[in-house]
């Protein structure tokens, strides 16, 4: 009976896909999703902010907008841009605490409620990775022979939940503010130096230095990542660009 | 029925397709599908996008940009990629000078050239894509099934557990179930099965195997579970050192493809000089010319830079020997390499080894004669059987065959002893008298008779008839055995097709009389009999210096033979890594008929690449000469660029039927 609501009338193996399942969108943001790390953050939000204030500048531009009125929209919504990512990295990050303490604590009740319905588990994820007969049965039982070692790899194991991997929601949401402000000053000060081509020059060279960093972090191959995150915002901005101009001039 | 878990070699699986997102275990199975021809995908949509922006560029001049925007976005990102990777290396070439071409015709207003630049070279590298990986599914099909692990049985308490594949060692004993790829070669020592060899030689049809057979790495054990003891590391086995061959197959390049690489690179940069020096030069040189408008250098000089890139003349011979070796991995033929092609279509002559090769070299029986009076035929026959008993040799079994059907039952031997090449010796007891007995070859015995000119005649005659001959020799009496080596299906009408294209020879350790009447029966003429082993080699090494000789043996005794021949063509049953390692050819199906295609696919290839090659050079100087004389405009010399270069790419492709 008690077998029967742990694993909720599921086989064993089918429970343990469900729980790697659950505590990877516990490890996850709940409203969109930030890769954990602070640089990582900071260089993401500025790729963002560039796209969206490139994206004001070429639409407000092809409204006819005085360059003054275009340059002062685009301060405005750096600003708020700012404190909306700050505010919603430090809450993701602290929202993910606290899924993955809820888990822990899951987890814990079921280690010490449920023993024969975790040793089963366990056996299942062994049987898995090679294991059988007598070994299988040593590796299980020096396993459970001690609640906390065992909690450490029902966690990593089972939920996919690893030790030791995200930044303090407070650092988090220090790197995406840095990131932020860091974009938005190098596209003013384009704007101020040499106009509408400052602006692009500064857009192409946060986004090239943003994706730089996070190749360089994530050990992604450099030239492809780095292409391709400056072609999207080639498509985005100058698809809105020529959709604007055909809606405002030749088309609607 | 929705599987349990992911196949426990998908990973390997994902390694062997060279990380394809169609085979990523870590996308859900149900999302795989998505991964699969990105590349044509994203080609084909750049292509409607472009033909888009065509018709807009009549209405509207933002709705074209807009469409030329995402015709750039797909199939110019992944083309500015691959340049730039090939600059990092300091490497200018194709497609350096293609993405160049495109940026080019946007900087002097023709984006709509340069869009149609960029989609029919993302189109001609889908296409290429598709080729290769067609080439390299024979490849990818056998990693697919070769298992990492295996299941050990621990001898002392009976349990298993998973090894490693590169960590077994010989003599090991392991548990294959059923469903599941053997993963070494071994014996069987438990159970019996049938097992299916089609991923390894496409035969489909299942072979029982019992205690004693030998079964091969790659083989699906169907139905029951077998214990084996591995009798071949996994370095050394059989589907080992066919992946090995097939691999070094796609790495050997043949000589006109080497020198097309080297050429490439120095063409591509100084194509870009000249580009650079017409646009640069013309007008000064033609006053008459201008720097800008679709009569200008620049113009002039991007539509040469287009028109000389050497895209079909690169593909033109890689494409076809890749298509070739595809086409004969698919009929169980494995060669190293497209140099081998090259070299079969150029031999004049070929040279049979008969027996396994012309024949099965499985003996039968299929009568016996007697001289003498000392015993009948019944005890004769008895004590062969008891002789040859202990000997693993054709001749033997077919002598135990033969007495088993005859249901005569094996007598007694003492003292029995086996003389190396000549036969085996022993004492019998007939009628309480004890008496010597040897049964072998026939020169080995008739030193033996006193007189032994009726059995010689006997002999002779029999030989006439292309019967091998084996004599025992008891008191004076002796039994003269009549063998037939069957010959192969259909071996007849292959020789017959063979001879259309190519001379044929037969070479054979054989005494003449045999010999003769086998090359009579299937219409060969010339022929080599009475060889010994040091004879062999040095015949294939006379006609060799004279002719290019293809040799075709079993791959087990010829291989010296294989070796010294301009191609070595092993056939046979498959599990020999000495035939593998020997021979150029390997034909994995025992089916001789796979010669002549095999021949035939070779010319054809040639033929192929001199076709591709010819299209290729010819569009290249046309195409190059008549843009910077300014008789063709850009659009048609990108058309005419990347249409030789689909053209060859198709024609390549009819290698890979069967």
């Amino acid at each position: 009976m008690k077998a029967r609501s742990h694993f909720k009338g599921k086989k064993v193996f089918e429970h343990l896909k469900e729980a790697r399942k659950k505590g990877q969108k516990a490890t996850e943001e709940s409203h969109g999703i930030e890769t954990p790390g602070h640089i990582i953050g900071g260089a993401d939000a500025a790729k963002e902010l560039v796209t969206s204030a490139l994206l004001i500048w070429v639409i407000g531009n092809t409204l006819g907008l005085l360059q003054r009125q275009i340059f002062l929209l685009f301060s405005l919504f750096c600003f708020g841009f700012l404190l909306w990512k700050v505010g919603r990295s430090a809450v993701l990050a602290w929202s993910r605490i606290e899924r993955v303490n809820r888990l822990i604590e899951e987890e814990k009740y079921e280690i010490e409620h449920n023993r024969e319905e975790e040793k089963a588990e366990l056996k299942e994820m062994y049987v898995a990775k090679g294991f059988s007969g007598e070994l299988l049965n040593t590796v299980v039982d020096v396993l459970m022979a001690d609640d906390n070692k065992l909690l450490g790899v029902m966690l990593e194991e089972e939920l996919g939940v690893s030790l030791e991997t995200f930044d303090h929601p407070l650092k988090q949401a220090l790197g995406a503010g840095i990131g932020v402000f860091l974009a938005a000053i190098s596209l003013a000060l384009g704007v101020k130096l040499f106009a509408l081509p400052g602006l692009f020059i500064a857009g192409f060279l946060v986004i090239f230095a943003a994706s730089y960093v996070i190749a360089f972090i994530e050990k992604i191959a450099f030239v492809h990542y780095i292409v391709w995150n400056l072609s999207i915002t080639f498509l985005a901005v100058f698809g809105t660009l020529f959709i604007t101009r055909f809606i405002l001039f030749e088309g609607l | 029925m929705k599987k349990k878990y992911t196949s426990p070699y998908a990973l390997d699986e994902y390694f062997a397709s060279g990380y394809e997102e169609s085979e990523n275990p870590f996308i859900k199975e149900g999302s795989r599908p998505w991964g699969k021809h990105v590349a044509l995908l994203s080609a084909v949509s750049a292509a409607i996008f472009l033909l888009f922006a065509y018709i807009a560029k009549f209405y509207s001049f933002n709705i074209e940009s807009f469409f030329l925007v995402l015709v750039y976005f797909l199939a110019g990102t992944p083309s500015l990629i691959v340049s730039l990777k090939n600059l990092q290396k300091l490497n200018v070439n194709i497609q350096v000078l293609m993405t160049l071409g495109a940026l080019l015709s946007v900087l002097i207003g023709s984006q709509l050239e340069g869009g149609l630049l960029l989609v029919l070279f993302a189109l001609s590298e889908a296409l290429e894509e598709s080729v290769a990986k067609k080439t390299k599914g024979a490849l990818n099909a056998l990693h697919k099934i070769a298992p990492t692990t295996a299941y050990v049985i621990n001898d002392t308490d009976n349990t298993v557990h998973a090894k490693s594949v590169r960590e077994i060692e010989l003599d090991t004993k392991i548990l294959v179930k059923a469903g599941e790829i053997i993963p070494l070669d071994g014996l069987v020592i438990e159970g019996s099965s049938f097992v299916n060899l089609a991923h390894l030689t496409g035969e489909s049809v299942p072979i029982a195997k019992k205690v004693g057979n030998e079964v091969q790495a790659g083989s699906l054990n169907t139905d029951g579970t077998l214990t084996i003891s591995v009798t071949k590391t996994s370095a050394e086995s059989t589907l080992a050192k066919i992946i090995q061959l097939i691999t070094e197959a796609h790495e050997a390049k043949p000589q006109i493809q080497k020198i097309l690489d080297r050429f490439g690179r120095r063409y591509a940069t100084t194509v870009i000089l000249l580009a650079f020096n017409f646009a640069l030069f013309l007008p000064f040189i033609f006053p008459s010319i201008p720097f800008i408008g679709n009569e200008g250098s620049i113009y002039r000089a991007l539509a040469f830079l287009i028109a000389a890139s050497p895209c079909a003349l690169i593909i033109a011979t890689p494409t076809a020997y890749l298509s070739a070796i595809s086409a004969c991995a698919r009929k169980g033929v494995l060669l190293k390499g497209g140099i081998v092609l090259d070299a079969l279509a150029k031999c004049k002559k070929l040279g049979f080894d008969k027996t396994g090769t012309l024949t099965t070299g499985k003996l039968t029986c299929s009568s016996v004669d007697i001289d003498g009076n000392t015993m009948n035929l019944e005890e004769g026959i008895a004590i062969a059987a008891g002789l040859e008993r202990a000997v693993v040799h054709p001749i033997a079994e077919a002598v135990l065959k033969y007495a088993q059907e005859k249901k005569i039952n094996q007598v007694a031997i003492t003292d029995m002893k086996v003389i190396p090449g000549h036969g085996v010796e022993g004492y019998v007891t007939i009628s309480e008298n004890r008496n010597y007995a040897v049964i072998g070859n026939v020169d080995f015995i008739l030193e033996k008779i006193s007189d032994p000119s009726r059995v010689k005649s006997i002999i002779n005659m029999v030989k006439r008839a292309g019967h091998v001959v084996t004599l025992l020799l008891v008191n004076d009496t002796v039994l003269i055995f009549h063998f037939l080596d069957e010959l192969r299906r259909d071996v007849k009408t292959v020789i017959k097709d063979l001879e259309k294209e190519i001379e044929v020879a037969m070479l054979t350790g054989d005494h003449v009389e045999n010999a003769n009447y086998v090359a009579k029966t299937l219409g060969i003429k010339e022929i080599y009999s009475d060889l010994k082993p040091q004879d062999k080699l040095r015949i294939v090494n006379d006609l060799a210096e004279k002719y290019p000789l293809v040799m075709v043996g079993d791959g087990i005794n010829d291989a010296p033979a294989l070796t010294r021949a301009m191609v070595g063509i092993a056939m046979g049953e498959i599990g020999s890594a000495t035939a593998i390692n020997a021979a150029d050819i390997v034909l994995l199906r025992d089916d001789l008929s796979t010669l002549s295609w095999l021949i035939k696919k070779s010319k054809k290839t040639i033929s192929i690449v001199k076709q591709n090659l010819t299209l290729s050079i010819s569009i290249i100087i046309l195409n190059a000469l008549f843009s910077i004389l300014g008789f063709i405009p850009l659009w048609l010399a990108v058309i005419l660029h990347e249409g030789s270069t689909v053209a060859v790419g198709l024609n390549s492709m009819r290698l890979l039927r069967k």
